[in-house]
């Protein structure tokens, strides 16, 4: 014999130096831990060296090692096997699951690469699917962060014409709801108004919300020093009071107790401080201040009741009452009131819905629809990985039959494969819940402005429970199931050729299948992205009527009666001129209400040529006072008559001028200009009978002037009647300037300006015209790129997946390509039969997709703007999008089988 | 207590370690069943069965050293106890009974 050691010597190829190792793992394995084990093996490893170490000494160890597994596996013992030997047959032990376990660490560290693609999809799967969710959760689902928020309900009056519309709620009318409602222990009312506060250093402006007396205890909420709002502080003439929040008494009073009683000049008035919120509260969003209806409640502008002020009903249902009931109730009341006072409440109705509902109603749908975006992300990935899956147990059959014939039940295969997809789920939905952390911080950081209970959103139980369902539904469904199949598939093949072809077709099959629905299910995403990115476009592109590039705006407020309507004259007059004069400035103009930005100020109006309508059909327009040279300055077009100059003053003709919107609806086909209309019902006095009687003077139409998008880009542009700020000196005003430089370059001039004029007078609101443009479509904005982002990765994953399977298809068939180009087949027809038998898959899954989009599309549409949801040129695109996608992940292993070198191919064999 | 039953396979195992005398560990069982009985066994049967013998109290075993050749791994020496010897010759006493005066049957042919 050669002694191998020898340099000289031969290599003996057929000799190994270790017997088998898999069949002493799986002696190991079978056999008891006692002795038992070790002598078995013991004995099997000196009759290979016997043996003499060679090939056939290593198949007999196999042999002999298979024989003993069998046999100690399923001991065919008529008697009762002893307990040493009895924890072998049953699938679930903690020391099975331990060995299962390091085998799946083993396994998955062997093989990087797929266990990190696995990973990868997984943690993308999970991660936006678990920010979404937060999102979901934080907005629509959790409850309102208020004393039982089921029993809060929120009211408003609408005009019942048509659409119903939201109306705000006139003050007598809710006295009035209040008087005769039995269906709340309290029945508050409240509005939004954010103040000015002054007789400090600086004048702040802070956000403030006017409450009646008992809405802190329909709220449930009461201070936590000093005393509660009541009912007397509703009353005209009663102190002017005020609540501060926990926040603004800790930064702006120090925290300090003796702050009871100071006094709070807040737009003009002096408000007395009696209590602080405790510090948490928040009634949907942080404020700084609660004022007293007090100051407010004996004006003319509240009593009249054909005036709605902004107003809305927050009602505390009494215990066993429902929603229905009270809905019910406030609108049998509505119809009393309408019958009572014909002239201001004909076709006023109301609306009410939980408070938690009307919070988010504006954002449910979108949050809806990306979340079901985001479920179909969430799917692609698990059909990735279940794809991913079956492509390994293909590769690990031949082990897996080993084990099988070797009396691993199924079950206990079952079990070990479950155990390695969820080790892989469950680091795949850590990874994803990290994901999801950064994610759901951008998520907030991009949320349109007003987005309603943002502060609500976060990764909390909920969503890490999300996360880990969704890994495990992922792992478990997606992962066994496919290698649950594998490992019962064809068990004595795989021993015998150690590839099966009928095992592989089969698992081919249905990776196919797999691809199939991921190409629909990204088409569908791509369908989604698509519309939103032309809703977008069409966005951009509307026809504001305005130029709204180097403008600039910003709010002030003249609050308080030192600011007389001469007073306020002469502010505007100094204002503009100064900011006339800063350099770069091309003009500058005052407005009451801003394009996009909506009307402050919606109105009934009578026309004078024609007959009055019923009251419930008298229109209604957004009236907009203007200084002189606004229609310049915003770059709106004239298209009949004058715009306004310098020849209005307050005791001029009173004239106005009036959209085409207007102008088309009142007079159509006419020439509107020299037409009079009047702000105001029929019966409204044209001029002051007595004294502080509220008037409205018939005005002239002296010009038309095209329509300006009004409430954002995407609604219909209101009636709307510009009336000379001169006439109609108003308290909040927005100034606009219009530069030649950059106009956000001009904001701290300006502000130095208005504090040079008055101290005591914060501008807020500074903004550029563009930006305003911006914000208003925000949301559109954040649906289109997270809906593009979803899509991107989708088909990104679905081309990957479609790559893999055609790559693992040539790979497989490469024997007979082969055979093709040794018959002479040329490279084109190879790289079609490739490219063609990809392609079928992503056909399929595209007709699949093109009809699921169709049927989504009912959905989708409320969030589309200018395109239907089934948009022929958008699915068009999408398609061609994603077969030139799918050509492109089958043309590379189409390539590569082109390529194939024959002699190496049929050697194979 | 009747003798316990031995299958014939449980017999030869008995009989080739009583051959073996103090060298019987299970490789070399298999050795004698093969060269002497011609019988080529599985491991897991060999084991199994030998097991079961000890189960059943015909047999015992002392560990044993094991060997570089087997990788130091110990090996167990089997003994056959008293109760397996009754039992073998309860085993043959049985056979020799039946086979009482059915010789002349099964003689082989001469020529």
């Amino acid at each position: 014999m050669i002694d191998p050691r020898l340099p000289s010597a031969p290599i003996v190829t057929n000799e190994a130096t270790d017997p088998p190792r898999l069949a002493a793992w799986l002696l190991r394995r079978s056999l008891p831990r006692t002795d038992r084990g070790e002598t078995v093996i013991g004995d099997l490893i000196e009759e290979w060296r016997s043996r003499g170490t060679t090939r056939g000494a290593s198949i007999h160890f196999w042999r002999q090692a298979v024989s003993v597994a069998i046999r100690y596996r399923w001991r065919r013992d008529p008697r009762p096997a002893p307990a040493v030997h009895g924890e072998r047959n049953s699938g679930m032990t903690l020391d099975n699951l331990g060995q299962d376990l390091r085998y799946a660490v083993r396994s998955y560290v062997k093989a990087p690469s797929f266990a990190l693609t696995i990973l990868f999809t997984l943690a993308l799967g999970i991660g936006a699917s678990t920010a979404i969710f937060s999102m979901v959760n934080g907005i629509l689902l959790r409850p309102l962060p208020l004393p039982d928020p089921d029993t809060l309900i929120y009211a408003n009056e609408v005009n019942a014409t048509g659409r119903e519309r939201v109306i705000s709620i006139a003050w007598p009318n809710y006295l009035d709801w209040r008087a005769r409602a039995q269906s709340f222990s309290a029945l508050a009312l409240t509005r939004e108004e954010p103040v000015t506060l002054t007789g400090v250093d600086r004048a702040q402006r802070l956000r403030a919300r006017r409450v009646t007396g008992n809405f802190f205890t329909a709220v449930g909420v009461a201070p936590a020093i000093g005393r509660n709002f009541t009912d007397e502080d509703d009353k005209p003439n009663a102190t002017p009071v005020v609540l501060v929040s926990a926040g603004y008494w800790q930064t702006q009073m120090a925290g300090d107790p003796s702050a009871l009683g100071r006094v709070l000049k807040l737009d003009g008035t002096g408000y007395t401080v009696v209590g602080v919120m405790p510090a948490g509260f928040e009634y949907l969003r942080p404020y700084d201040v609660f004022l007293s209806m007090g100051p407010v409640s004996g004006s003319r502008n509240l009593t009249d009741r054909g005036n709605h002020n902004g107003f809305s009903a927050l009602g505390r249902l009494k215990p066993g009452v429902g929603i229905a009931t009270a809905d019910a109730e406030l609108r049998t009341i509505a119809s009393a009131l309408e019958r009572e006072y014909p002239n201001s409440n004909s076709a006023v109705s109301v609306r009410t819905d939980r408070l938690a509902d009307r919070v988010v109603d504006s954002v449910r749908l979108t949050l809806l629809v990306l979340f079901a975006a985001v479920g179909f992300l969430l799917l692609i990935a698990c059909v990735n990985v279940a794809n991913l899956l079956i492509a390994r147990g293909a590769g690990r059959q031949h082990e897996l039959a080993v084990r099988a014939a070797l009396g691993g039940g199924r079950w206990r295969l079952a079990m070990q494969l479950l155990v390695e997809s969820t080790l892989v789920s469950a680091c795949g939905g850590t990874l994803g819940v990290l994901v999801a952390a950064a994610l759901l911080r951008l998520l907030v950081a991009m949320a349109p402005d007003g987005t309603p209970r943002l502060a609500d959103v976060r990764l909390d139980g909920a969503a890490l429970a999300f996360a880990f369902a969704a890994a495990a539904v992922c792992g478990i469904v997606f992962g066994a199931l496919p290698a649950f199949q594998a490992s019962g598939a064809g068990g004595q093949h795989a021993l015998v050729r150690g590839r099966s072809t009928g095992f592989a077709a089969r698992s081919h099959r249905l990776r196919r299948g797999l691809i199939a629905i991921e190409t629909a299910l990204a088409l569908m995403l791509l369908t989604g992205a698509g519309l939103t990115m032309r809703t977008l476009q069409e966005l951009t592109h509307v026809d504001t009527g305005i130029r709204a590039d180097h403008l600039l705006t910003a709010r002030f407020m003249l609050a308080g009666d030192h600011w007389t309507d001469p007073r306020r004259a002469a502010f505007f007059d100094d204002l503009l001129a100064r900011t006339a004069a800063l350099p770069g400035v091309s003009r500058t103009a005052l407005a009451f209400s801003l394009p996009i930005d909506g009307s402050n100020w919606n109105s009934i109006f009578t026309v004078a040529d024609k007959p009055v309508p019923e009251r419930a059909k008298l229109p209604s327009a957004a009236f907009t006072p203007v200084s002189a040279g606004y229609f310049e300055t915003m770059g709106m077009r004239l298209i009949r008559g004058r715009l306004f100059d310098r020849t209005e003053t307050p005791d001029s003709p009173k004239v106005i001028v009036i959209n085409e919107t207007l102008a088309r609806k009142l007079w159509p086909g006419e020439d509107a200009v020299g037409k009079r209309l009047k702000q105001g019902w029929p019966e409204t006095p044209d001029h002051a009978t007595k004294p502080g009687e509220y008037f409205a003077p018939w005005r002239e139409v002296v010009g038309v002037v095209a329509d300006v998008k009004f409430n954002g880009v995407s609604n219909e542009t209101p009636m709307q009647a510009y009336l000379p700020l001169v006439q109609e000196p108003a308290r909040s005003v927005a100034l606009v300037v219009r530069s030649a430089a950059a106009p956000a370059t001009l904001a701290p001039s300006i502000e130095t300006i208005v504090r040079d004029l008055d101290k005591d007078l914060p501008l807020f609101q500074v903004r550029t015209m563009e930006e305003m443009l911006d914000a208003s479509i925000a949301r559109e904005r954040m649906s289109m790129l997270i809906f593009l982002v979803f899509a991107i990765v989708a088909l990104a994953l679905a081309s990957v997946g479609l790559y893999g399977v055609v790559a693992h298809g040539v790979t497989e068939r490469t024997h007979e390509i082969g055979v093709r180009i040794a018959l002479g087949a040329e490279g084109r027809h190879v790289l079609g039969l490739v490219v063609r038998q990809g392609l079928s898959m992503a056909v399929v899954g595209t007709v699949i997709g093109v009809a699921g989009a169709f049927a989504l599309s009912r959905w989708l549409q409320a969030l589309l703007f200018g395109v239907t949801a089934t948009d022929p040129a958008t699915f068009a695109a999408v398609v061609a999008t994603l077969l030139a996608v799918a050509t492109i992940a089958c043309c590379i292993p189409a390539w590569r089988a082109t390529r194939v070198d024959p002699t190496m191919a049929l050697r194979a064999e | 207590m009747p003798p316990a039953y031995l299958g014939e396979f449980e017999q030869l195992l008995l009989l080739a370690i009583l051959r073996l005398g103090p060298e019987a560990y299970a490789l070399e069982v298999a050795r004698e069943l093969d060269v002497r009985a011609g019988r080529s066994v599985s491991r897991g049967a060999l084991y199994t069965s030998l097991d079961r013998l000890e189960d059943k109290g015909l047999l015992r075993w002392k560990p044993a050293a094991g060997t570089a050749a087997r990788s130091g791994l110990p090996r167990r020496l089997y003994t056959v106890t008293p109760a397996g010897l009754t039992a073998l010759r309860a085993s043959r006493d049985t056979l020799q009974r039946m086979w009482r005066g059915v010789e002349h049957l099964l003689k082989e042919p001469t020529s």
